[in-house]
């Protein structure tokens, strides 16, 4: 597990990109730069209960989840987070999950 | 607009949710070919092209296909928009027969994934899928589609039974169409008491996937059988990838081009007859008709109630894939086609809306990410 979500940004004109790209769709350059996104806002939800095709499925929960200074992604949920909720962002292998931001 | 180019026949295969020993996506192919040719009144021999979607005919191709069938052309096309396949396959056939490319030209979509065989489709749909939502235990298009859903439900007010009138509505057409899968009543009370599948989708929001083909023949139009109206297409647009993923998924490709459409054929919503809607969702039929313009006032609301539940709108009136089912994923679009095309030539039975005489049919699909990426639409109209 590593701490934030890696994303693609221009290097030109700063917009943040994922998946990743092939070109800049605002300015078509093809020059990106790494970038982390480390949390987002939950904005909304859903529990996947049934899957085709599988038999022994344990829910899983998903959110959509507004980027700070990037874009909207899908992520894995860790915990109970609802919409508004301000969570934590992580990667494990591709994938991006969340749960809520400790309080410090 | 095409003039000398028409819809002149339909065909469809039986439509089962387990295919048998024996029953594979080819055999079903061919049962709607067989049929669309029988409809058509044209012999094999007489093809000179083919256009083709499926999502579970490789390692075979187009061509393949073709050698199968034992059909030699001059004109092949295979399409791979998913949802949207069927308008785009329609479109380059219509300008394929006016160019005089060939003619007749057979479109033609089937699948038979089985579930498992859909599920493993759903995982590694494109490489975004595969690599940044199938990981998450995202299900398939059910996650994705739940999402937008709740976006819809929040942004224009709508309860989970304004979709319901849409999934009873809709079976009460499938009722009279005996290819359709699932046939019986439904009541809203079933609707909203059936099992979560992906919140806020219950199990009759989320489309069922089954094995089938459809078949439609594009030709000039004096080759339509003696009786029977050919059925032109005064205009079709289609739009891939419109936003970049970088919107809400609330809109559709069709939001680009749907006034360019209403205006070059010169009608407007109110003049449309019947509807054909691409139901892989509910929350997607009211994005496109939201954005056909056929919901006054952007109120979503109050069409699901009043337009909808009321019966007040012919829509999707073969059952749409949510009752008739869905072969595996591009052949879907065919159906509302062929629909479209029997209710104008008066002979969709006892569904018949009386007098019909334009249609409008939409497709969409291919999930990149967050929501669809392909958008089609077409005026279809009778030739008296």
């Amino acid at each position: 597990m590593s701490a934030g979500v890696g994303i693609w940004r221009c290097r030109t004109c700063g917009t943040g990109y994922f998946p990743e790209r092939l070109l800049c769709s605002r300015c078509h350059t093809h020059d990106f730069v790494p970038d982390r996104v480390i949390e987002g806002v939950v904005e909304e939800i859903t529990v996947i209960r049934h899957v085709l095709g599988q038999t022994d499925w344990a829910p899983r929960r998903l959110a959509s989840v507004r980027t700070v200074n990037g874009p909207r992604i899908t992520v894995g949920l860790r915990d109970e987070s609802g919409p508004g909720t301000v969570i934590e962002l992580f990667e494990e292998g591709n994938a991006p999950f969340g749960a809520a931001k400790a309080v410090p | 607009m095409s003039m000398n180019a028409a819809i002149i026949g339909v065909g469809q295969s039986a439509y089962v949710r387990r295919p048998q020993p024996g029953q594979s996506t080819h055999t079903f192919i061919r049962d709607a070919v067989v049929a669309a040719l029988q409809d058509a009144q044209i012999d094999a021999s007489e093809i000179q092209g083919m256009a083709v979607t499926s999502f579970s005919l490789a390692p075979d191709a187009a061509v393949d296909l073709a050698w199968r069938l034992g059909l030699s052309l001059r004109w092949l096309l295979q399409d791979t928009n998913g949802g949207s396949s069927a308008m785009n396959m329609l479109g380059h056939a219509l300008r394929g027969v006016e160019t005089g490319a060939a003619s007749p030209i057979l479109v033609v979509a089937g699948d038979a994934t089985g579930l498992g065989g859909y599920a493993k489709i759903a995982a590694n749909y494109n490489i975004a899928t595969r690599e940044h939502l199938a990981p998450l235990g995202h299900g398939g298009p059910n996650g994705v589609y739940s999402l937008v859903t709740t976006r819809q439900m929040n942004k224009y007010g709508l309860t989970k039974s304004d979709y319901g009138h849409m999934a009873i509505a809709q079976r009460a057409w499938a009722a009279k169409n005996p290819f359709a899968v699932y046939r019986a009543p439904l009541t809203m009370e079933e609707y909203l008491a059936a099992p979560m599948v992906a919140d806020p989708l219950t199990r009759y929001d989320c489309v069922p996937v089954v094995a089938g083909a459809q078949a439609i023949i594009i030709a000039h139009p004096d080759r339509c059988p003696r009786g029977r109206a050919p059925v032109r297409v005064r205009a079709i647009r289609n739009s891939f990838n419109y936003d970049n993923q970088e919107g809400d998924g609330l809109q559709t490709g069709i939001s680009t081009f749907a006034e360019d459409l209403w205006q070059t054929v010169g009608v407007r919503p109110d003049d449309i007859d019947v509807a054909s809607i691409y139901d892989d969702y509910p929350a997607m039929v009211l994005a496109q008709l939201n954005d056909l313009g056929m919901i006054p006032d952007h109120d979503l609301a109050t069409y699901a109630r009043r337009e909808i539940g009321e019966r007040r709108k012919p829509i999707n009136t073969w059952g749409g894939m949510m009752s008739a089912g869905q072969p595996g994923g591009p052949a879907g679009g065919l159906n509302g086609i062929s629909e479209a095309v029997l209710q104008l030539q008066h002979r969709a039975g006892e569904r018949q809306v009386k007098g019909a005489r334009r249609a409008v049919t939409t497709g969409y699909g291919m999930t990149l990410y967050r929501y669809g990426g392909t958008a089609a639409a077409a005026i279809l109209e009778r030739m008296e």
